[in-house]
């Protein structure tokens, strides 16, 4: 399939995500990469209606029907460029050759409302070490034997994450 | 196993702590009293024949000969976690550990690494690791007259509740833990679930102003993921229990300096 054209039909990624609701944004866990996502609403209603069947055209077009506000295709490109980077399309974007990236500032200057913008925040979900508090004393990163809390920041000070 | 198993243990408990099964036994009889200080709110005794996790304890002390110490040994399962002089670190180190194999093991209940406070009826949630401050924002809201609730997890059932973690305070001072009962800030300690009414995701800085802005739920979400241990293990669960707690939260965002700032905010503009 070739996906730099206007052909393209993204459908989001299910499988390995866990995918929760909140106040019209969505958190994404994706077991695979053990990450976590927030999507704003624009971000959101854009990632829902990937269903494989709609082109970007039509994303646009359906985003303009339920936020009753004019969508310029970028926002709509922007954000799958973001779901392509972050894994969340089961099918990448490619950039076509030529074509202009708009980045967020320039995109939140051109549409003129940074909430319209579509957002997309993720992290790396902690190990379970990483979320430990260390207790331990040190001299030497060495005396630092407790899981999670490899490291000595000041000798005789307290091992650390 | 085989090679601790014989090491010669003189004396032993089972125990449950949030559907977690441990074990623990010591070279020494006459420590374990010591040592239940340290297990978890909420522990029982149990009699299951299998255990997620034995602790073997090796204390050392003094030698036969004058002049020589014995090192204190910790394993978990087979892992060697500490070989130390130091008794009390040795105690914290199993009790620091033994904490968070809990609160990863849970099947009920979401740990974030966060401290707790009720306030008029509602929970401040405060995320964060080791030094970001969060027990000393927790003792300030105290003698601010917040209700404690814990300065380690908050416990999340699936309804997004917050339940209490009752442990003493750990205060640190000149280097060293050292526990204080809430009292000691002219604190009680809560016993009811609540409802979480706000989150400050901050981090320490000195001489910094508190100039906090609004996540939005799912960001804040994040916050908190950040800090939830089990999530590697039960994202389900615990995004799920997030989802429930967090819509009616206000999140605040920011660097803080003084403690007494942010509660003064907390006072004059929320809950």
């Amino acid at each position: 399939m070739n996906n730099t054209t206007n052909g393209f039909k993204p459908r989001a990624r299910k499988a390995g995500l866990v995918v929760r609701e909140l106040s019209g944004e969505l958190l994404v866990y994706d077991r695979e990469r053990n990450q976590a996502h927030s999507l704003n609403e624009t971000a959101a209603l854009i990632w829902k209606h990937c269903d494989g069947h709609s082109t970007i055209a039509e994303l646009r077009s359906t985003l303009e029907a339920e936020t009753g506000a004019s969508v310029d295709e970028q926002v709509v490109r922007y954000a799958l460029r973001k779901f392509t980077k972050l894994s969340l399309l089961e099918e990448p974007l490619r950039a076509s050759v030529g074509e202009r990236r708009l980045s967020r500032r320039e995109l939140i200057q051109t549409i003129g409302l940074a909430a319209s913008v579509p957002l997309v925040v993720s992290i790396f979900a902690p190990s379970v070490f990483a979320a430990a508090s260390c207790t331990q004393t040190c001299t030497v990163p060495a005396d630092c034997t407790v899981p999670g809390c490899p490291n000595c920041p000041v000798p005789g000070g307290k091992c650390s994450a | 196993m085989d090679k601790i198993d014989r090491l010669g243990w003189a004396e032993g408990i089972t125990f449950v702590s949030y559907g977690v099964p441990l074990g623990v036994r010591l070279n020494r009889a006459g420590m374990l009293e010591q040592l239940v200080d340290r297990f978890p709110p909420g522990w029982k005794p149990s009699r299951a024949g299998t255990v997620e996790r034995l602790y073997s304890l090796i204390i050392g002390g003094v030698g036969a000969r004058p002049g020589i110490r014995r090192f204190n040994i910790l394993y978990g399962n087979t892992q060697k976690l500490l070989r130390t002089l130091d008794i009390e670190e040795f105690l914290t180190v199993f009790e620091s550990d033994v904490k968070l194999h809990v609160a990863a093991g849970a099947r009920r209940r979401v740990f974030i690494h966060a401290g707790v406070v009720g306030w008029k009826g509602q929970a401040i949630l405060i995320p964060g690791r080791s030094f970001s401050g969060k027990t000393t924002l927790v003792a300030e809201l105290l003698r601010a007259g917040a209700t404690y609730y814990s300065d380690e997890y908050a416990v999340l059932d699936s309804e997004g509740m917050v339940h209490p973690y009752p442990r003493p305070l750990s205060v640190r001072e000149n280097g060293k833990h050292v526990k204080h009962a809430p009292e000691i800030f002219g604190a009680r300690s809560g016993s009811k679930p609540l409802r979480i009414g706000l989150v400050i995701a901050s981090k320490y800085k000195e001489g910094a102003r508190w100039r906090p802005r609004a996540l939005s739920p799912a960001e804040g979400a994040l916050a908190l993921v950040e800090n939830t241990v089990s999530i590697q293990r039960q994202p389900e669960t615990a995004i799920e229990a997030l989802r429930r707690a967090l819509p009616n939260a206000t999140i605040l965002k920011g660097t803080r300096g003084d403690a007494r700032e942010v509660v003064d905010f907390i006072r004059r503009k929320l809950l």
